[in-house]
């Protein structure tokens, strides 16, 4: 009963105090694909990833309706490092929708003009609201609405005590009059959040480290003590300085190093203090350390393998690996033999035929590849053919009365098929993060593994030549390229027995194995080459091949290839693929299967009409 | 001369241009679409006085389309010159746009015309034409197509002196604006700095970039009395992109510049 009570009593008063609007709010999921575009078109860095903030205590005073209900203390609010630009999940502060929206697309726009990241928050952002306005005077009218919109949903001066007033009337004035105010007045207690503005400084709490949607393994982070004990003094340094200059800038800090020391007491591995090999792993691992933002402080990251195959006795290692660069984004080098790749043949596969569930597929699709027509052309001056051949027969008149030797060539056109002059290599992503489940009954390296059976069948009857490599790895020193289909093997039981033995495991360093398959197909002889890469999301390793580094090298990979005379094409199952391949593959260079149980049937479809 | 076309120069094109047919150089000119090539092209061929003969380079062009053919007149056989062989006749300008398109072997006959020989043999009639002192040889490319099928023999290649071309700076394209259309600074310039957001869409959420030929059309609507969020829609969205999400982003764009 008592329950009951409480639970009554709590939905009333979060009603109550509930100052959202569900029905006007706009959510970054309708809203990512427009805010990335737009971003960008502002001149905002193409390299970033757009995600959702995550909330963040504000420590500002709350209304006593708020107090009640333990509402409005927590809020997400848009900011940017070096790799993402985070907005909230959904704006629902004002009661229309368009306003919601425009407050999206207002953050995003201030996010993207470029300001001198030193200067003290509340500068720095009216800053970037001049620069906009300026550069965009097609926003004044929506930000003079927002503003009039939001200034009323903020505490009225003259309801707080003087310090908070002054604080509030600065901020007011400087929504009202961006570039009017140049101090924040300083007071004890912290100001309502301005939702207009951009975060001050990236809060770093370890819920920001969004899981990464491939399924790797989780990464589990700690932090060594002398980490911990230089977070401390940090903050220490932070509370000394004069209070009030930037009153809104240390609340932060000291912020994100509560939920830090929470995080590390709830979450730190147990078995992570006895094992010495993670010891040594921490050590090797003190290059990946992620440097935030002001420099100042660093956290070492600590991945663990899990549920991996037994290493390498699957497959035979072919020659001693081969060394490949890798291209690093913040330094803009290119590393000479940063990696090694290991081409490698399973040892296990036996020769088999094609699964039965597939035959009646593979034949439908042999009797439609058969058909795809190859280009035509006309060919001159044959002897027999369709039509005549005017220049031939013009020519022929003119040479007679000229009273030129006239040799009897062909006057008739004919047309004939053109041989296609097509190679493609096809590699795909076999990385752990294929044993995810694609749908109720199939993992994703199932699907992989009909596609590559139907792909092959469907090439063979074209004529085609082609190729099939498999690709995973466990750091720069082992990159792990297993050849299923070599562009000189036939297409036999054993290479059937190849895709079979298929499996998932390791990570995703893609950069290298592009960068070889690239070497390959650039080696054939034919005018087409196709690259097709396959794969279910994003680049990843352990070491410090994620994020933007990956991304930026694979991107670097596929300009080489491109470079090569290659043409690179990605299909993809990942459904936030939308987000990254367009920065690496183009607007044209890649497709994304919604449904995984569709790529087998897709992919050599795909196939056909670019090689059509 | 008061009818040159108009043209704004943003380097010493037209200086390298002038020594170029001076000196009986041809020249190649390089740059991606709508951003002034053949504009440049008419241009200097009012100021030079020559005639100037275009040709639209296709997949399917044949020498005998540059160079000319025999036609059957009255039981009889005339032969007609191609633009090539007009120009080289006139002593004009020859201009070939897009010249990657052309099939390779096409190319070839340009070979004895584009070095010092500047010859141009007609094999069908046996006639060897030689090129006079005005004629200039002229050809166009984009480099920006991914089509590596096409590219360019080196040893055409290297019988051209070069001139890259790109979008025009900012100042310089509002100057195009004003001179081609004739609306007002203000209108000129939002409407570089929507091209110029677009442009930094390249290569990622656009294959083909904003041309200063796409605002010119805008501007020219706009100078008609078309709203210019309107004529922005028409002349560069919808022209750029047949994505619908990608339309709606480059119309917050246009928003963001014209406002509502």
């Amino acid at each position: 009963m008592e329950e009951y009570v409480g639970e009554l009593w709590h939905k009333l008063v979060t009603r109550v105090a509930d100052k959202q609007h569900a029905e006007a709010a706009v959510s970054l999921d309708e809203m990512s694909k427009t805010a990335a575009i737009f971003f960008r078109a502002l001149g905002g860095d193409a390299g970033l990833n757009l995600s959702a903030a995550p909330s963040t205590r504000h420590g500002a005073r709350r209304s006593w309706r708020d107090r009640l209900a333990t509402t409005g203390e927590r809020i997400e609010l848009c900011w940017r490092d070096g790799e993402t630009l985070r907005l909230p999940e959904k704006i629902d502060i004002f009661t229309e929708r368009s306003l919601n929206r425009d407050l999206y697309l207002w953050l995003v726009a201030l996010s993207a003009a470029n300001v001198d990241d030193s200067l003290p928050w509340i500068v720095r952002n009216q800053k970037a609201t001049q620069v906009t306005l300026e550069r965009f005077p097609g926003l004044v009218a929506r930000y003079h609405r927002l503003v009039n919109t939001l200034l009323p949903l903020r505490p009225l001066p003259t309801s707080l005590p003087a310090a908070e007033a002054a604080q509030e009337a600065a901020i007011r004035q400087a929504l009202i009059q961006p570039g009017s105010i140049h101090v924040l007045p300083p007071s004890k207690k912290l100001f309502q959040p301005v939702l207009l503005w951009t975060h001050p400084s990236p809060p770093m709490s370890a819920k920001n480290k969004v899981s990464t949607s491939d399924g790797a393994p989780e990464r589990e982070q700690s932090e060594d003590k002398n980490g911990v004990k230089s977070r401390k003094k940090h903050a220490a340094e932070r509370t000394d300085m004069p209070d009030g200059k930037d009153g809104f800038l240390m609340m932060f800090r000291a912020e994100s190093l509560f939920s830090w020391t929470e995080y590390i007491n709830v979450n730190r591995p147990q078995d992570e203090e006895d094992d010495v090999e993670s010891a040594a792993l921490a050590a090797e691992d003190m290059d990946t350390m992620t440097i935030a933002r002001d420099g100042e402080t660093s956290v070492a990251k600590l991945r663990f393998d899990l549920d991996l195959p037994p290493a390498g006795e699957d497959d035979a290692p072919l020659g001693e690996g081969i060394p490949l660069p890798e291209w690093d984004y913040k330094k803009q080098i290119m590393q000479p033999d940063y990696c090694r790749l290991q081409e490698l043949v399973s040892q296990q596969a036996e020769p088999c035929e094609l699964p039965a569930q597939l035959r009646r597929t593979a034949r439908r699709l042999r009797s439609q590849f058969q058909a795809l027509a190859p280009t035509r052309t006309w060919l001159k001056r044959q002897q027999d053919g369709e039509e005549i051949d005017l220049d031939a027969w013009v020519l022929q008149e003119a040479d007679l009365l000229s009273g030129k030797h006239s040799d009897s060539r062909g006057m008739y056109r004919a047309q004939v098929n053109q041989q296609r002059d097509l190679a493609c290599l096809l590699l795909a992503d076999l990385s752990l993060s294929t044993d995810a489940y694609a749908s109720d009954h199939a993992r994703v390296i199932d699907v992989i593994r009909d596609s590559l059976y139907l792909f092959s069948e469907a090439l063979s009857a074209t004529g085609d030549r082609f190729a099939m490599y498999g690709f995973s790895s466990l750091k720069r020193g082992n990159v792990r390229f297993n050849r299923l289909k070599s562009f000189d093997d036939r297409y036999d039981g054993l290479a059937r027995g190849r895709i079979q033995a298929i499996k998932p495991g390791y990570y995703t360093r893609m950069g290298a194995a592009i960068r070889q398959a690239s070497a390959l197909l650039a080696a054939q002889p034919q005018r087409q080459r196709l690259l097709l890469l396959l794969t279910d999301g994003k680049p990843n390793d352990l070491d410090r091949y994620e994020g933007r580094y990956g991304i930026e090298d694979t991107r670097m990979a596929l300009h080489e290839a491109r470079q090569l005379g290659l043409r690179p094409f990605c299909v993809t199952i990942d459904r936030e693929a939308n987000e990254y391949l367009p920065h690496l593959f183009g607007a044209g260079g890649f497709a994304v299967i919604r449904k995984p149980e569709d790529l087998p049937k897709e992919l050599p479809l795909l196939y056909a009409q670019m090689t059509r | 001369m008061e009818n040159l076309p108009f043209y704004q120069s943003h380097g010493s094109e037209i200086e390298l241009f002038e020594r170029a047919w001076r000196n009986n150089l041809p020249l190649l000119i390089k740059g991606p679409t709508g951003c002034g090539k053949t504009r440049f092209v008419a241009h200097m061929a009012a100021k030079l006085c020559l005639p100037l003969h275009t040709v639209a380079c296709h997949d399917d062009l044949t020498a005998a389309d540059l160079v000319g053919r025999h036609l059957i007149v009255d039981g009889q056989t005339v032969w007609s010159d191609g633009p090539l062989t007009r120009a080289v006749r006139e002593g004009g300008i020859c201009y070939l746009d897009e010249v990657v398109e052309a099939r390779k072997d096409t190319t070839v006959v340009l070979h004895p015309l584009a070095d010092d020989r500047r010859i141009l043999p007609i094999d069908r009639t046996g006639e060897i034409l030689a090129a006079p002192p005005s004629f200039m040889l002229v050809v166009s490319y984009n480099p920006g197509y991914q089509n590596f099928l096409k590219g360019m023999k080196p040893s055409t290649r290297q019988r051209f002196i070069s001139l890259a071309f790109d979008f025009p700076s900012a100042t310089q394209e509002v100057a195009i604006l004003i001179g081609e259309t004739g609306i007002d600074e203000m209108l000129a310039k939002r409407l570089v700095s929507i091209a110029n957001a677009f442009r930094a869409l390249k290569d990622h959420d656009l294959e083909e970039v904003a041309s200063t030929r796409l605002l010119v059309y805008a501007a020219t609507l706009i100078k008609d009395g078309c709203e210019p969020v309107l004529a922005c829609r028409a002349a560069l969205v919808e022209t750029l992109t047949d994505d619908p999400e990608t339309a709606v982003a480059l119309r917050e764009v246009i928003d963001a510049t014209f406002g509502l």
